[in-house]
């Protein structure tokens, strides 16, 4: 997969170059950059920001307070991501391998229940997974019905029902960004599953080996780039989630977009919210440079 | 595969892309159709017959904007935020257009102090005089210089009656007490938590020091196991939904809840509490402060203002509009409590120096 | 693996399994169950729809005399429509850029453009606040371009997962059908036309689904760089939370999912079902 260099064909590099490299630096670098100089600022009176070149901003942003509440961030995400993976793998495989009249509603089936607005929708799976929520009501049911049916057998009856807590702590803030997530890393893995080429599969079931042992050595590494993709696409935006931990989460669910956001907001302490979006953003950029140097892609002929 | 299949499908994706790029422009199109400017019309004042208001979601009257049009020919149009921090974020790199906003009685401080809000000329609003005079000299704009009262709040503690073993009219029950583990709430407004956590202590709300910050940072950890979740101001469906027994709120908030439930309740704890008040202001550089002027006074006007707390139904500072209310709001007492309780009760500043040490405890007490 | 098809079942019709179906059934229920208790909701007769207490259609009637509700899906789904055709292109063009050519700093460019997505929201809002702000560009322009500074920030932050896709498809993409174009005649342009871009049509379908679904769903940029008068449905949503989530943003929601499904529906019969999702 020999890439060109970029002299051999200055038209055509110039063709897809230039315009994605002038909205870039227009549009993004120049509107962060502003806000990287208020990294290395402080605030002077209500509403100005004095550039002092001052580093104390980053000096508070790797305190040890802030350092934890980022790992336990990442920590969280990572979880998330990986839940999406092993979750969303045979989803795509199943859509990839449908039929061809049914794929493309597959796909929108997945898609569809992310047209509605994220808040609304955080609303509606608290109203699930309330004490009161139609989910600790069905499990109520459930444990009563296997009470009545312990009676019935002249056993003692099972304790009286106490509503499980799905709501307000972790497990909720995993179980929703898990929701959020889904599509993000179906998406790409569907891309990229798409592609495969079925005879190797067919040709490694024929050779005995069984489906699964198929999938994990065949399929998987030639979806590869696809995973990666998908696995960037869902890592990094929930790292960055902060309304799902605020709805969801209980007192001890605060993660690092939360806290930046309130630096921006409540604190009214934009040049330290700028340190630590910055810190998440050196890191992350690390984390994909790193990626994308140990990137290979095995040739498909 | 051969090129002719590739034709065609290239063909097809194109086709796919004119769809969507029709569907675009037929919406582009529709829209601008139902969505045609006016042209500028001008006024006696020599204005422009318009008005930007920058406002809380449904914190008008159904039909205010409607009658002012009638009454002025001035066509209003309103844009909504959900806080005051977003509305001082945006107002930050200037006035994005706004001719009135409605800020919190400390962002009124912060703003004005910071330069950001015009002075108001008070011969343009005669209806001033309808403003009950308690409202009329108050700590965070003497004088009203800046700013006209809208509707007032006062924090307690919002409870439903038959989970609670008696009314809890003091803020132990919510800060050091273990009685209601987890069906506790919180508001997740730092400043707000460390002045209260100040009246449990006897103290006044702005009269903090840091080291009463250090201590109340110890307290607040010990009491964090106790409570289930720091609400953004939705502490009455957290009591609705039976989430949560006890939550910290505003009257107005559980005012309204109570019509949906009969079973919840509300008290200002004997310790005092903190009052809250949104103001109508003119931002600086508003494009026609006249106008803006003209939609204040008309706001204060007593049937305007009674239309307009008949929808939001939060205590008005309105003397003239309270009067002509129905019994059962001007004599509710969660609504207006009794003046005991109120005496106790007072208005935060904006304290520069105090503000980033309450945020940076309270991420350390979430933290912990 | 268990077989229970009528039908002999071929190794690789996965999706005729039957723990393959009931996954996907767990995971649609799942994906599903909140959305049905949002319509569900939308008929509900209490004005904070917390608690069911009867059923009415009357928020359906508010939602659709709610002029500002209105308005503010129709700028949603204008804004989403553009920033979706936009990065699309855009999106695409920097992957095959990044994937055809080798050139001094491609390190350095490849991180930039995965940038902003790693940027937390509010930052970006906070800086495309400021840069709008400092370069005065005008808030008083006529529908439909004021909302350009919206399109432009939701553009920027949509068109890098485009190129994530994008170019994950195109690892997979054999040389040699490009080589043999161009043996047989075939411009670059042609070559681009008519041999890349079918291949990478699936990334360009997911690609566009998945910034049309980031467009439609942002608060936080698009707060910082609306101007008055540029209400847009997710920041209508977000400012009720401190009064009112009524019902009627329930129903409006449900006429949302509908209309895109319509639109959407619309779309896949112009362009003939099967060759969206097609393989090769």
């Amino acid at each position: 997969m020999a890439e060109q260099d970029w002299k051999t064909n200055k038209r055509a590099f110039a063709a897809v170059s230039l315009p994605t490299l002038l909205w870039v630096i227009l549009f993004f670098l120049v509107p962060m950059t502003i806000v990287w100089l208020y990294s290395f600022g402080e605030n002077r009176g209500l509403t100005e920001i004095d550039i002092s070149g001052t580093l104390d901003n980053y000096k508070r942003a790797t305190e040890w307070l802030y350092l934890t509440i980022f790992g336990k961030s990442f920590a969280v995400a990572a979880l998330v991501t990986l839940i999406c993976l092993i979750v969303g793998f045979p989803v795509t495989m199943a859509i990839t391998f449908a039929s061809e009249k049914w794929r493309p509603w597959l796909l929108l089936a997945i898609m569809l229940p992310f047209w509605t607005n994220l808040l609304i929708r955080t609303y509606a799976l608290m109203m699930l997974l309330g004490t009161q929520g139609f989910a600790n009501k069905g499990l109520g049911a459930l444990w009563d019905g296997a009470s009545w049916l312990k009676t019935l057998v002249g056993l003692q009856p099972l304790p009286t029902w106490e509503p499980v807590q799905l709501l307000f702590n972790n497990f909720a803030v995993v179980f929703g960004l898990v929701y959020v997530h889904l599509p993000f890393m179906v998406l790409p893995l569907y891309a990229a599953l798409d592609r495969l080429d079925r005879s190797l599969i067919e040709a490694s079931l024929d050779l005995g080996a069984g489906h699964f042992r198929t999938i994990m050595r065949i399929v998987v590494p030639l979806a590869a780039p696809g995973i990666v993709a998908g696995v960037m696409i869902t890592l990094i935006p929930a790292l960055g989630a902060y309304l799902t931990p605020d709805l969801m989460g209980g007192t001890d669910s605060q993660m690092i977009a939360n806290v930046i956001e309130r630096q921006f907001k409540k604190a009214n302490d934009w040049p330290f919210g700028a340190a630590l979006s910055f810190l998440l953003i050196y890191a992350m950029f690390a984390l994909i440079a790193i990626q994308s140097m140990r990137k290979k892609v095995p040739e498909v002929h | 595969m051969d090129f002719n299949d590739l034709i065609k499908q290239t063909r097809g994706r194109r086709s796919l892309l004119q769809a969507l790029g029709a569907a675009a422009v037929g919406i582009s199109f529709g829209g601008l159709a139902a969505c045609s400017k006016q042209g500028g019309k001008t006024l006696a004042n020599g204005e422009e017959a318009k008005l930007n208001f920058y406002n809380w979601d449904t914190y008008i009257g159904e039909n205010t904007l409607d009658n002012f049009k009638e009454a002025t020919g001035v066509d209003v149009t309103m844009d909504l935020f959900d806080s005051n921090d977003v509305l001082f974020a945006k107002f930050k790199a200037g006035n994005p257009g706004y001719d009135v906003i409605v800020p919190s009685n400390d962002f009124v401080e912060r703003m004005s102090k910071a330069g950001m809000l015009l002075p108001l000329d008070h011969s343009l609003i005669p209806n001033k005089r309808n403003i009950d005079p308690a409202y009329i000299n108050v700590e965070y704009d003497l004088q009203r210089k800046f700013s006209m009262p809208y509707t007032w709040l006062a924090l307690g503690i919002g409870y439903r009656k038959s989970k609670v073993s008696a009314t809890p009219d003091s803020w132990k029950v919510l800060f050091d007490s273990p009685e209601y583990a987890g069906r506790i709430a919180w508001l997740s407004e730092a400043g707000d938590m460390f002045r209260l956590y100040g009246k449990y202590l006897g103290k006044s709300v702005n009269a903090l020091t840091p080291a009463d910050i250090a201590t109340i940072e110890r307290m607040m950890i010990k009491q964090k196991p106790n409570v289930k979740k720091f609400h953004e101001d939705d502490g009455q469906d957290l009591l609705l939904k039976g989430d949560c027994d006890v939550v910290l709120e505003y009257n107005g908030d559980i005012a309204q809840a109570m019509v949906e439930d009969k079973d919840i309740d509300f008290v200002i704890p004997k310790e005092g509490s903190q009052l809250n008040s949104d103001n109508l202001c003119i931002p600086k550089g508003a494009p026609h402060p006249k106008n803006a002027h003209a939609f204040i006074n008309y706001i204060l006007d007593a049937n305007v203002d009674k239309h307009i707390t008949e929808t939001i139904l939060y205590p008005t500072p309105n003397t003239a509009a309270r009067k002509l209310m129905p019994d059962s709001y001007q004599n509710n007492p969660v609504i207006f409590p009794p003046a005991e309780a109120l005496a106790k009760c007072e208005y935060a500043r904006f304290d520069p120096e105090l503000q980033p040490l309450y945020e940076e405890a309270f991420t350390r007490v979430r933290a912990a | 693996m268990a077989l229970f098809a009528r039908t002999p079942r071929a190794p690789l019709e996965y999706s005729r399994t039957l723990w393959m179906r009931l996954w996907v059934g767990v995971v649609m229920l799942f994906l599903y169950a909140p959305l049905i208790v949002l319509v569900i909701f939308s008929f509900n007769d209490s004005k904070r729809n917390v608690v069911w207490r009867g059923f009415t259609t009357k928020y359906y009637e508010k939602a659709l005399g709610n002029d500002q509700l209105v308005e503010a899906l129709l700028n949603s789904l204008t804004i989403a429509a553009l920033a979706t055709i936009v990065s699309l292109m855009l999106g695409a063009i920097a992957a095959v850029m990044l994937w055809r050519f080798r050139f001094p700093l491609k390190g350095a460019v490849d991180g930039t453009i995965s940038l902003p997505i790693i940027v937390p929201e509010i930052c970006l809002g906070v800086a495309f606040l400021m840069f709008f702000a400092a370069i005065g560009w005008p808030t008083d322009l006529v529908w439909p371009f004021n909302l350009g500074a919206i399109t432009i920030a939701h553009i920027t932050f949509c068109f890098p997962f485009v190129t994530m896709v994008v170019r994950s498809r195109l690892a997979s993409f054999n040389r040699e059908q490009e080589e043999a174009a161009k043996d047989l005649g075939a411009s670059e342009w042609q070559v681009f036309r008519d041999v890349l871009i079918p291949h990478i049509k699936p990334a360009l379908v997911a690609g566009a689904l998945l910034s049309f679904t980031l467009s439609l769903d942002d608060f936080v940029i698009t707060y910082f760089t609306s101007g008055p008068d540029t209400i847009t449905f997710p920041v209508k949503v977000y400012s009720m939370v401190r009064f009112s989530v009524t019902p009627e943003v329930n129903a409006a929601s449900t006429l949302l999912i509908i209309v895109t499904v319509i639109l959407t529906f619309v779309a896949l019969k112009l362009q003939g079902v099967k060759a969206i999702a097609e393989t090769h």
